[in-house]
């Protein structure tokens, strides 16, 4: 704990921010304690190495190197304002067709004229379902009133249709039935 | 208004070669900060155009009320640890030898002996340097070579006055102990502050 405390006057020396009361105390501690004078020695080698070191410079020709990198900041300021004109105008561009859509449109939907239309056509179109069903049920009534035969013949299809659905089960599932039993 | 002032306003409207003048202006500290980090010439000179083209590109960020060189040497600082915390894996250990920096290299073979002795004096200090945490390494170099004050360092690296002279202070206990390890550090006897 000792030794931190000068270690911390230390580093004041080497910034040149030690009291002289300070600098005398640090002083006569290195004189006593053989591990601190090696290491502010080692610490003040290292500084003035460092001082010494000089600032280095890149090799000629760097500035014009740099500048032919540099981007054009004009072509980025305009590739930034179309960016942000494109965007804005994706925002607006919907709202205007909306309104667009409100100020031509719905007055042509609430008029009274093109309400009263809409409804007679789909009264006709309802009419006209019921008009064609009606005709189909009436005619194929009147047919198996005249020909009573199709009606018969009507039933018998339906009556093979059902036999040979039978007989098809039996078919499909026989080899099954079998294995099955000689496995028991 | 200034010079550097007006450089700046002509290049945010796009003026190449005002910027071209705060380029020339400022590639020293910019190059010798990356060179100091990285510890490669060529690697230093990319970053330092990096920084650079960083710069000239977020102009408009930049508030006017603080100095340009500390905004500068933040980005380039800030790119370099950037760089080797990708690089990491294949650090330089101390046991290998580092290039040294190109200007130096051209006299090493016929110089005359201060030169030489110097070029190893700077060998000695990017092996030095490379022994440091890159927030360490930062720390110190803008301290040694650009002389700057504990606030202004704070205020790049984004941290507080005290947390700038605790790095410091281990940084330089470190490189202390690493120098006597390999032997850099001349003993001596005598006990002076001076």
């Amino acid at each position: 704990m000792e030794h931190e405390r000068f270690h911390m006057l230390m580093m004041d020396a080497l910034d040149g921010e030690l009291a002289a009361e300070q600098q005398t105390e640090l002083e006569s501690h290195l004189r006593a304690c053989p591990e601190c004078r090696q290491e502010w020695h080692a610490i003040l080698a290292i500084d003035t190495l460092f001082r010494q070191a000089p600032m280095l410079s890149p090799a000629a020709g760097f500035t014009q190197r740099t500048v032919a990198l540099l981007p054009s900041r004009r072509a980025r300021l305009w590739a930034i304002s179309i960016i942000y004109v494109l965007l804005l105008l994706s925002g607006i561009l919907p709202i205007l067709l909306v309104v667009w859509a409100a100020n031509t449109v719905v007055p042509l939907i609430s008029q009274p004229a093109f309400v009263e239309s809409v409804q007679q056509v789909w009264a006709q179109v309802v009419r006209l379902v019921g008009v064609i069903g009606g005709a189909l049920f009436k005619g194929l009534g009147e047919l198996i009133v005249q020909q009573p035969a199709i009606l018969g013949w009507l039933l018998v299809l339906a009556g093979m249709v059902f036999v040979w659905n039978g007989v098809y089960r039996q078919l499909v599932s026989q080899p099954t039935a079998v294995s099955l039993r000689g496995n028991n | 208004m200034d010079e550097e002032q007006v450089w700046l306003d002509q290049a945010r409207r796009g003026d190449k070669a005002a910027f071209g003048k705060i380029i020339e202006a400022y590639q020293r500290p910019v190059y010798n900060l990356a060179y100091r980090m990285l510890s490669n010439s060529g690697e230093a000179e990319e970053a330092a155009q990096e920084a650079f083209i960083r710069a000239y590109t977020r102009l408009d960020s930049y508030n006017p009320n603080h100095k340009f060189s500390t905004w500068l040497l933040s980005i380039t600082s800030n790119y370099c640890i950037d760089l080797i915390r990708k690089r990491r894996a294949v650090l330089l250990s101390i046991d290998e030898p580092l290039p040294p920096h190109p200007s130096l290299m051209s006299e090493r073979a016929s110089g005359p002996e201060p030169q030489i002795m110097q070029n190893e004096q700077e060998e000695m200090v990017q092996r030095l340097l490379a022994e440091l945490a890159p927030e360490y390494r930062e720390a110190v170099v803008l301290r040694y070579w650009h002389e700057l004050s504990y606030d202004e360092i704070a205020e790049m690296m984004d941290t507080t006055v005290s947390a700038i002279k605790s790095r410091l202070f281990r940084a330089r206990r470190q490189l202390a102990e690493v120098g006597m390890a390999e032997g850099l550090i001349p003993a001596s006897e005598e006990v002076s502050l001076f």
